[in-house]
């Protein structure tokens, strides 16, 4: 499974991105963003989820890859979804490189 | 101006810079009336359709602060804590007047709000953000360790930073005119928050957002560092700010950063979908055309260039509007303010010219 992240947008308007293969990961990891992707549904989020218009707030697009499925979600900070929401902060600490 | 959706006969008599149009009598009674007369005034008001569709743009309009136009010139900010949770607003901890807490993010948020409040009615005559006097809610310490501020739509919001890369998001007081001025932007020109309008949007919050920063440190053109966001960043960090509205693309080159990728011009325009199609990093290329055409007046910028785009966003710019049209528009204001064929004209032709936009 891959699994593709960026966050843009917020006051600073910086963009931060990652992108993680399982095929690097250990087993105990995998299965942890693997019930990550499963618990959000991810598969099941429409691609692109409205917010409401508020300034400065961040802007995220993340896409999984697995097997034959694709998808990808763009969504804003305001109207992300709660079981959404591990998944993103795995992919923000990823990011920041811890 | 009739064409005018902003011009509201509610809203005239508070920005008597942008509006042609006398007073309408309703705000006239708003104003001096009696209370009998100011409750029948606003009933008008309220069923009137203008008033229905500018209630439908502004959102939770309270009509309240109409009444309050009795006391116009008056600052009313609160300022919330949120305790590292997401709750808004959170827990109430000064109110206007009261003595600093000591909390140095609500103390800085308290006097920020108050510059902002001070700039636009001292400069502009505009009471508050909607023109109406509305109150000025912030809240601090909000979510944890969080990165970032913004305008709700209602209040501003601050995170405290995560301390490796960022500071307290109040510790600029050009962050906070800058959500701020998103405020009375969503009242005005009301720019969608995409793609060129979305860039126009954020950079008048920085133009405005700069020039509460240079009146309040009394700084002509010439003198101001013409940064956003100076002092957000730690010591850890390559940069001297988030962003440079004389040098777009210059203000930061760090390893985990990255480097600024702000435009200077539109040769280098970002297209891609990111930032809702690069509203902070176009902003870039409006920033620059406004610093270009404020040192070239010289003086103060709020006097001249400031009060030339202050007025395109409140009666020009339209929700849709894109560099050019923003171009177009601040030309003409320069015009008809100043002359056709005034210094002050051809500096605006110029600034838009030089970063390629006309
Ligand atoms: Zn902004
Ligand atoms: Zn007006």
């Amino acid at each position: 499974m891959r699994v593709t992240f960026e966050r843009s947008g917020g006051f600073a308007g910086l963009i931060v991105t990652t992108s993680v293969d399982t095929a690097t990961l250990p087993a105990t990891e995998t299965e942890h963003l693997q019930q990550l992707v499963q618990s959000a549904n991810f598969f099941g989020l429409p691609a692109e989820i409205p917010a409401a218009a508020q300034p400065d707030r961040f802007q995220y697009e993340i896409t999984v890859e697995d097997g034959n499925q694709h998808h990808t979600v763009r969504v804003g900070e305001a109207s992300v979804p709660e079981s959404l929401r591990p998944l993103l902060n795995w992919c923000m600490e990823k990011a920041r490189g811890s | 101006m009739a064409r005018n959706k902003r011009c509201k006969p509610l809203l005239n008599h508070v920005c008597p810079i942008c509006c042609i149009l006398p007073p309408h009598m309703n705000d006239q009674i708003v104003l001096n009336g009696d209370s009998t007369q100011k409750e029948w005034a606003l009933q008008s008001i309220r069923a009137s359709e203008q008033f229905r569709e500018r209630r439908t743009i502004v959102g939770a309009l309270n009509l309240n602060a109409a009444f309050n136009l009795a006391t116009v010139g008056e600052k009313r900010r609160t300022i919330f804590d949120a305790s590292t949770g997401t709750d808004l607003p959170g827990k109430r901890v000064r109110g206007e007047g009261d003595p600093p807490t000591g909390d140095v993010m609500v103390d800085e948020a308290y006097d920020g709000s108050g510059a902002t409040y001070d700039f636009f009615y001292d400069i502009f005559e505009r009471n508050s953000i909607d023109g109406l006097g509305m109150r000025l809610d912030s809240t601090v310490h909000f979510d944890q360790k969080y990165d970032n501020a913004f305008w709700n739509g209602s209040q501003m919001v601050y995170g405290d930073g995560d301390g490796e890369l960022f500071n307290r998001f109040t510790i600029s007081i050009d962050i906070i005119g800058h959500e701020l001025t998103h405020g009375v932007t969503q009242h005005e020109a009301g720019l969608v928050y995409k793609g060129q309008p979305g860039a126009l949007n954020e950079s008048m919050s920085d133009v405005f957002g700069s020039l509460i920063k240079q009146r309040t440190l009394n700084q002509t053109a010439e003198e101001a560092d013409w940064l956003i966001g100076a002092g957000l960043l730690t010591d850890k960090v390559d940069g001297t700010a988030l962003r440079s509205m004389k040098a777009p693309g210059t203000a930061y080159d760090d390893k985990v950063l990255g480097k600024d990728p702000q435009p200077a011009d539109m040769s280098k325009i970002y297209t891609g979908k990111a930032d809702n199609e690069g509203v902070h990093i176009n902003s870039g290329i409006p920033n620059r055309a406004f610093y270009l055409a404020a040192s070239e007046m010289g003086g103060y910028a709020w006097e001249k260039a400031g009060k030339i785009w202050y007025i395109a966003l409140c009666d020009r710019l339209r929700s849709q509007s894109n560099f050019k049209r923003a171009a177009n528009l601040t030309v003409t204001i320069a015009g008809e303010l100043y002359g056709p064929d005034s210094a002050e004209k051809k500096a605006v032709e110029k600034a838009w010219k030089t970063v390629g936009v006309v």
